[in-house]
Parts: C-alpha cells; sequence; structure tokens
C-alpha cells in the first residue's frame, strides 16, 4: 500500500483528485478542528462527511483497510476509558477493580471517534494528494523551496526507515541477537538495531545529497514545474469558504466550552 | 544550452578546454595524515570514455568527486594542482558554475531518485526543473534521452517499480537530459546483476559518441573493457594509464598487488595486441596457435589460508523440501523448491536478481517460513526454531553490512555474535582474533567500521559471522562492490572454511569466484531449480542455451574454452591445463 515514492496516493480523476492541493489541506484542517471543538453529535454528521467523500471518489475500500492501522489505538481508547473512567456514578456492570459505566463508554466513544474522523480524513488526504503537488504549490505561493524539499523527505523517510528497521532487525538475529523473549531482552535488542538505523540513515542522507547536487537542486532560484498543479478557479471560493467554516467553529466550539 | 550565456562566460569556454582536463591535482580530506591523491593528471577529451581502476581506497572516488566539482563545494577538502571541467575549474565554490556541465552518478541507484515523482518521465524532468528550464523545452529534451538510453518503455512506469539495471539507466539519463557535456560514474554497477552490468557498460560508448567526456570508475573489468584508456590509481597515485588490456595486466594494476582480471591474463598469454585485450574472439584466436599452447602457462594465483576452528563442528545437512513461498502481495517467490545440501559442501546459488536466490537462503536459516514444505537442518524442522537460535548452527551473512555493523570497533563487532551465543572469557576472545585473522583486520581491529571503505565494512561483517564459527555459513552476495583482493581474500575464506568440513552457501552473481570455489552450482530461475551439479556440468559447452535462459553467462574461461573446442573449462587454471594438454 505504501510507496517508498508516493506515499498512499492512489491515481485517479475524482473531484477530490482534481481539487488543489491547497484547498484539500484546509478542508483537512477544518475537520480536525470541527472534531475536537464542536460538541460530540457533530461527529456524527463529519464522519458522515467523509464517508460520503470516500463513497463518491470510489475510495471506500481502500479507506476501510487503512483503518487497520489506528485500530489497536481506537479500540484502545474506547476499552480503557468504558473501564476505567474516574468518578464514575452510572456504573453499568464490574468485573473486579475496572467498572464499565456509561460516562465511560460516552467519553471513550466520542474520543475514539475524533481520532476516527481525524485519521480518516488525513489518509483520504493522502490518497488523493501527491506530496510533491502540495509542496510545488505551496511554493508557487512563496513557500522556500529548500523547506519544502526538506519537509517531503521527512515524509519519505517514514516508509524507508520502516524497510530498513525490519533489514536490521533481520540481520541483527542471523547474528544471534534475540529480540522476543523478556521485556529486559526486548529492551537490550534495542542497541544493536537503532545504530544501523541512524548510521545507515546517514549514509542514506549523504548519497541522497549527492544525488540532488548533481542534479542541480538549490542551483537556481527560479525554478520551473515539469507536472503542472492545476489550481481550479473553484478552488478559490472553496478555500474561502473552508477559512469562514474554520473561524465559525473555532467561535462556537470554544464559545460553547466557554458557556 | 541549458542556461543563458553571458558573452564573458562563453568566451571562457574555448572548445580544446572541454572535457575533463585534471593537472597534478592533489586531495586532503581534514584531519586525515595521508592525501587521498596526490599528484595526479589525467584528460578527458569529449567522445572518450576513460575508466579508473584500484584497490579500495586507492583515491578512485575522491576522483570521481572531483572531477564533478563536488570538491571542495559538497565535500570538504584541500586541493591542490588545478582541475577544469568544460574550461571551469571544478574547484570553485559557485554551485551554478558546474551545473547542467558535469554530471555524476552513484552506485546505488534507489538513492538517485528524488523519490517523489510518479514517472520516469517526470522523474527525468526533475533536473530541468531545478535548472530553470521553461516547461515547453522541457519534453523535447526528455524524449532525446529516452531515445538516446533505449529507454522509451520506460517513460511512464514508476521509477521504484523498476529492475536496478533499469533504475541505473533512469538516474544516468536524467543526469544526461541536463545537457552535461561531462558525465562521470562512480562505480555503477556494485549493485547490479550481469544483465544490469551489460546494460550500464553498453551505454558508455554511446554517451561518448554522442559527444561527451565519460569518466567511470569501475571494479568490474567487463566494465572498464569499455574504455578507451584507463588509470591505475594506488594509494591515491597514478601508477599507469593505457588501454584497459594494459592498464589491467601483470605490468600495471598486476604490479600494485591486485589480481589481474582472467581475459587479460589469458590475452597476455596469447600475445595479443593490447587493444584487442577484451576482444574475446581474438584471444580466442590466439590461442589456437601451438606455439601458444606450447609455452609455459602463466602463474595464476590463488589465495589459500589457514585457519582452525575452536569449536569442533563438522557440517550439518540442509533439507528443502517442496518448499513455496509467497511474499505479501501474492508474488511467488519460491514454487516448489527441492534442495539436498550435504555436511561440507561448498554450494554457490545463482540466478538473476528476482529468481528467488536469497529468498530460499532467507529460509536456511528461519528468517522466512516456508508456505508449503519444510526445511530441516541437522536433520531437524526449523519450524519452531526462532531465529536466534538457529543462528547457533547457521551463520547468515548479509549483503549490506550497515544493516549489521553497530559497534565503535571492529573489534567489539566481531566480538558481538559470540556475546550473543552465550561465550565468554577466554574462548570468546580466541574466536574473535581468529576471525579477525582470517578477514585480514587485524591492523583496523579498533577503527570505527563506519571509517572503513564498503569492502572493508563487508569483511567485518563477514567476520563477525565467522567467529561464531557456525556448521553453516550462508553468504548473500559476498563479493559485490569488493576490490580484487577483498574477492580473493573471501575466496580463500571460502576453501579453508569448507576445508574443516563445514558448510558454505553463497548467493553470487560472480561466476568465476562461483567457479573456482564451489563444488557445486545450483542455478535458479522464477522461484525454481533449473539445473544442479559440479562447475565442470553447469559451465559446459552443452549447458550454455539452458544458462543463457536464465539471464547468465558462463565465466570467461569456460567461454573460451567452449570456442576452442576443448570441452569443459569453468576456471582459468582449467583452460589452461586443456591448453597445454591439447598442444
Amino acid at each position: 500500500m505504501v510507496s517508498p515514492a508516493t506515499g498512499y496516493y492512489r491515481p485517479g480523476d475524482s473531484w477530490l483528485h482534481r481539487r488543489d492541493p491547497l484547498t484539500k489541506l484546509l478542508a483537512v484542517g477544518w475537520v480536525l478542528l470541527a472534531a475536537f471543538l464542536l460538541p460530540p453529535l457533530s461527529l456524527a454528521a463529519l464522519a458522515a462527511l467523509v464517508l460520503v467523500a470516500a463513497a463518491t471518489t470510489g475510495l471506500v475500500r481502500p479507506l476501510l483497510r487503512a483503518l487497520r492501522i489506528p485500530a489497536l489505538l481506537i479500540a484502545s481508547i474506547l476499552i480503557v476509558n468504558a473501564l476505567f473512567y474516574p468518578g464514575a456514578q452510572d456504573v453499568i456492570a464490574r468485573f473486579g477493580p475496572m467498572a464499565l459505566s456509561r460516562e465511560g463508554l460516552a467519553f471513550g466513544v466520542v474520543s475514539a471517534g475524533r481520532i476516527l474522523v481525524a485519521f480518516s480524513a488525513s489518509i483520504l488526504f493522502l490518497f488523493t494528494t501527491l506530496a510533491d503537488d502540495v509542496l510545488e504549490s505551496l511554493v508557487a505561493r512563496g513557500a522556500s523551496h529548500r523547506i519544502a524539499f526538506v519537509i517531503l523527505s521527512a515524509i519519505q523517510m517514514v516508509p524507508r526507515l520502516q524497510d530498513r528497521a525490519s533489514a536490521i532487525l533481520e540481520a541483527q538475529q542471523a547474528r544471534g541477537l534475540a529480540v522476543t523473549g523478556s521485556l529486559a531482552t526486548r529492551v537490550r535488542a534495542l542497541v544493536p538495531l537503532v545504530g544501523p538505523i541512524l548510521l545507515g540513515s546517514l549514509i542514506d542522507v549523504r548519497e541522497r545529497t549527492f544525488a540532488l547536487e548533481a542534479r542541480a537542486f538549490g542551483a537556481s532560484p527560479r525554478r520551473t514545474a515539469y507536472r503542472v498543479v492545476v489550481d481550479p478557479p473553484i478552488d478559490r471560493w472553496l478555500r474561502l469558504g473552508i477559512l469562514v467554516a474554520m473561524v465559525a467553529t473555532v467561535v462556537v466550539g470554544v464559545g460553547g466550552w466557554l458557556a | 544550452m541549458t542556461h543563458a550565456e553571458s558573452e564573458p562566460e562563453a568566451a571562457a569556454r574555448r572548445p580544446d578546454t572541454a572535457g575533463i582536463a585534471l593537472e597534478a591535482v592533489g586531495v586532503r580530506y581534514p584531519a586525515r595524515r595521508e592525501p587521498a591523491l596526490a599528484a595526479v593528471s589525467l584528460t578527458v577529451a569529449p567522445g572518450e570514455v576513460a575508466g579508473v581502476a584500484g584497490r579500495t581506497d586507492a583515491g578512485k572516488s575522491t576522483l570521481a568527486l572531483l572531477a564533478a566539482g563536488f570538491i571542495p563545494r559538497v565535500v570538504r577538502a584541500s586541493v591542490t594542482g588545478r582541475a577544469t571541467v568544460d574550461g571551469i575549474p571544478a574547484t570553485g565554490l559557485d554551485a551554478g558554475a558546474l551545473a547542467g556541465r558535469a554530471g555524476i552518478v552513484f552506485s546505488t541507484p534507489a538513492n538517485q531518485l528524488s523519490a517523489s515523482k510518479l514517472t520516469v518521465r517526470e522523474e527525468l524532468a526533475f533536473g530541468l526543473e531545478n535548472l530553470g528550464v521553461p516547461r515547453e523545452a522541457m519534453d523535447p529534451r526528455i524524449d532525446a534521452v529516452l531515445a538516446e538510453l533505449d529507454i522509451e518503455h520506460l517513460a511512464d512506469r514508476e521509477p521504484f517499480a523498476l529492475s536496478g539495471g533499469e533504475q541505473q539507466r533512469v538516474a544516468i539519463a536524467s543526469i544526461v537530459a541536463m545537457g552535461t557535456g561531462t558525465l562521470v560514474l562512480d562505480e555503477p554497477t556494485a549493485q547490479l546483476d550481469p544483465a544490469g552490468t551489460r546494460q550500464v557498460a553498453e551505454l558508455l560508448r554511446g554517451s561518448a559518441a554522442a559527444g561527451r567526456a565519460v569518466l567511470c570508475v569501475e571494479h568490474d573489468p567487463t566494465v572498464l573493457g569499455h574504455v578507451d584508456r584507463c588509470l591505475v590509481l594506488d594509494g591515491g597515485r597514478a601508477v599507469g594509464l593505457a588501454p584497459p588490456g594494459v592498464a589491467l595486466g601483470s605490468g600495471v594494476l598486476g604490479a600494485t598487488g591486485m589480481p589481474v582480471p582472467t581475459i587479460v591474463r589469458l590475452a597476455e598469454h596469447a600475445g595479443v595486441d593490447q587493444a584487442l585485450a577484451f576482444d574475446e574472439d581474438e584471444v580466442a584466436r590466439r590461442l589456437r596457435d601451438p606455439r601458444v599452447r606450447a609455452s609455459p602457462s602463466p602463474d595464476v594465483p590463488k589465495a589459500t589460508l589457514e585457519w582452525t576452528p575452536i569449536q569442533e563442528r563438522p557440517g550439518v545437512s540442509l533439507e528443502v523440501r517442496g518448499v513455496t513461498y509467497r511474499y505479501a502481495g501474492g508474488v511467488e517467490a519460491l514454487r516448489g523448491v527441492d534442495l539436498v545440501i550435504e555436511p561440507g559442501e561448498a554450494v554457490a546459488i545463482v540466478g538473476q536478481n528476482g529468481s528467488g536466490k536469497t529468498t530460499l537462503a532467507k529460509h536456511l536459516d528461519g528468517l522466512l517460513r516456508p508456505d508449503v514444505g519444510t526445511v530441516a537442518v541437522d536433520d531437524r524442522d526449523i519450524a519452531s526454531l526462532p531465529v536466534h537460535e538457529a543462528a547457533r548452527t547457521v551463520g547468515f551473512v548479509f549483503q549490506n553490512p550497515d544493516d549489521q555493523l553497530f559497534n565503535r570497533s571492529v573489534e567489539r563487532e566481531v566480538a558481538f555474535g559470540p556475546r550473543n551465543l552465550g561465550l565468554t572469557g577466554p574462548d570468546a576472545r580466541e574466536l574473535v582474533e581468529r576471525a579477525l585473522q582470517l578477514a585480514d583486520l587485524l591492523a583496523v581491529r579498533t577503527t570505527n567500521p563506519y571509517d572503513l571503505g564498503l569492502s572493508t565494512r563487508k569483511l567485518v561483517a563477514l567476520a563477525s559471522v565467522l567467529a561464531m564459527e557456525p556448521p553453516v555459513l550462508v553468504l548473500d552476495e559476498p563479493t559485490t562492490g569488493q576490490d580484487g583482493p577483498g574477492v580473493s581474500r573471501i575466496g580463500a575464506i571460502v576453501d579453508a572454511y569448507q576445508g574443516t568440513g563445514r558448510t558454505v552457501v553463497a548467493i553470487t552473481h560472480d561466476m568465476e569466484f562461483a567457479a573456482r570455489h564451489f563444488g557445486r552450482i545450483v542455478v535458479m530461475r522464477a522461484g525454481q531449480v533449473v539445473a544442479d551439479g559440479t562447475p565442470l556440468d553447469i559451465f559446459s559447452p552443452e549447458r550454455s542455451a539452458l544458462l543463457a535462459s536464465t539471464g547468465l553467462e558462463p565465466p570467461v574461461a569456460a567461454r573460451l574454452g567452449a570456442r576452442l573446442g576443448l570441452g569443459s573449462t569453468p576456471t582459468p587454471e582449467a583452460l589452461l591445463a586443456a591448453l597445454v594438454g591439447s598442444a
């Protein structure tokens, strides 16, 4: 699913694909704000919104598959809150030190729901937007190209590090390093794993820096672009609308909080 | 032109100063006592291909970086003498001056892709984007480069999905697309399989023919055979500059203590004209001459080592029965493989990238578990054994030493394995001592492995497994990226190890290495074993069609023996013996 070059991106021509990257970035920003600031009931509406977006772009199945990633986190938030809510009054059932309470359940559902909505919106963004395009559109609006590339490389580091980490894990086990067993064993196993990851990454970075230099990266102050990032006229209005929505969300959310 | 040149710039770039001109250059890195290069002179004119040979740390990479304008601009070092590329001082600190004029390609294909583009076409545009070339001018240039390097069929493919050889051609194309007049390559085939190596070697001439000055640093003699002249470096100094048939021969390369490539040795023996030393037809023709056959055979040195293990652990048997393995994503890497290796055998597993050889080797120590079938080590099914337990019996040396090295000295690194196995005290120290000796690392025992070159790091990784004295030693591509003496050393280690009754299994692309040090060759293609026999059998003329179908070629000695009708002569020694025998 994850490509070292293009991450989670899935080529396509849906209405989401065709939006300017900045528009989509703002939209995800709004969803995150709304999920965490607005009253819990709005979560259902947000979730429905994300689902509709996925359905209209043919990405429901990939979205559901991607939800495996935070599944453990979401489940544990739900369970821990439901069973261990401090100061719980409305208890449904007790199991020794654990108490299943309505407050806990409600809180757990809301917290888990927020993570779910935030994650889903973000992954839909990654499915429909090339990291490169995000940076090109930011650079076109005046961001420094070097910083943009540093960010891009940082994003790409994750899948690369994952690959390297599993290669290193195998290599060290083959030298007799025990990586399963007691906690002490596992902690001791970290040193021979972290070293090669860091040092290997440094060597990697050196080679990649050389490759960039060889391709004149940074040589000319005025960079051109081969891949055209289109900013459809409607997007300007969309962005304006989203910004207004963001302000409104903050007002309503903080206001509701203070009340 | 890549960008608008001003009048003074154009005037400064006189035609007779195009290409690379190095005059008595010296390079010294900070905090190093010895210079990396001293008083080296070399000119490479447009249309010419020059090679650079020498052992690891002889200064070859330094020369490449200098010729590409990376020193001292990107890599800090003090430089003496004059280095000009395309009429511009290569030691200037202005990034813009050499951009698009001198380009350099390195050995790891994946590290040279910008890693953010969806197609090869966009990848090739990357350099043009950086140079500020107008969008309208990009497509014609990209089309021209795709045609020149014969990769038009790859234009819309995703760069990361290509094979190593294809990626390397894309890396070269992305440099050439910038309009460079000078192309420098630093060990471009080190990570490639034989087919990939051929692809790169073949485009060197074409690149020069397009009007470029090409400089190629390499260990592989087949690539160096394509150059016009070859510079040989030893300890940072130039010891010879001549056509490859002479530069890589006994008089120059051999005189520095490096082994002479087989084809050159045979060419010298046959008295072939130096310009044709790499022409197998010519060498074969001259070898037919009865006077050549009657003349005394040259020495083919083969290093031998003494090694006595501390632990009495004879080789164990390995049984792979009906193994099928599928990677996540459905790719069937192994399709019903049966393989039995008896104790004390030395087996080389060969095949193209993607044939399943590494996958098979990883089953031998439990790194991978079969989906179907069983793997038994010493008559015990290893399905239930965790990898670190299996490591006591099967020692695996990975291709990339940087996946294993993390200690601050070579000595501590070598001691890591024995420590994991619970060995301490004088026995452990002795194990480390012998392993260091075997791998010729005593002189660098206190050095940090990351301060050593790749060749030496590979030997450190090897020594760290040797110190465990496992009954079975598995080596994954032990000779890639190694210089001549390194390959000889590893061959001697394999011989010595197997001589104690232990088993050695190696995955390798180097057919000559396989023929000289292994009694059994297993050929794989598309996840299956397609041939299994002695070098005499596998590299015989009758099997050449089968071998070709797997993308492999028999070693030079076997090819010449077949041409001369001498039957199967897998090694240089066998060929020479057969020549004398037929005189």
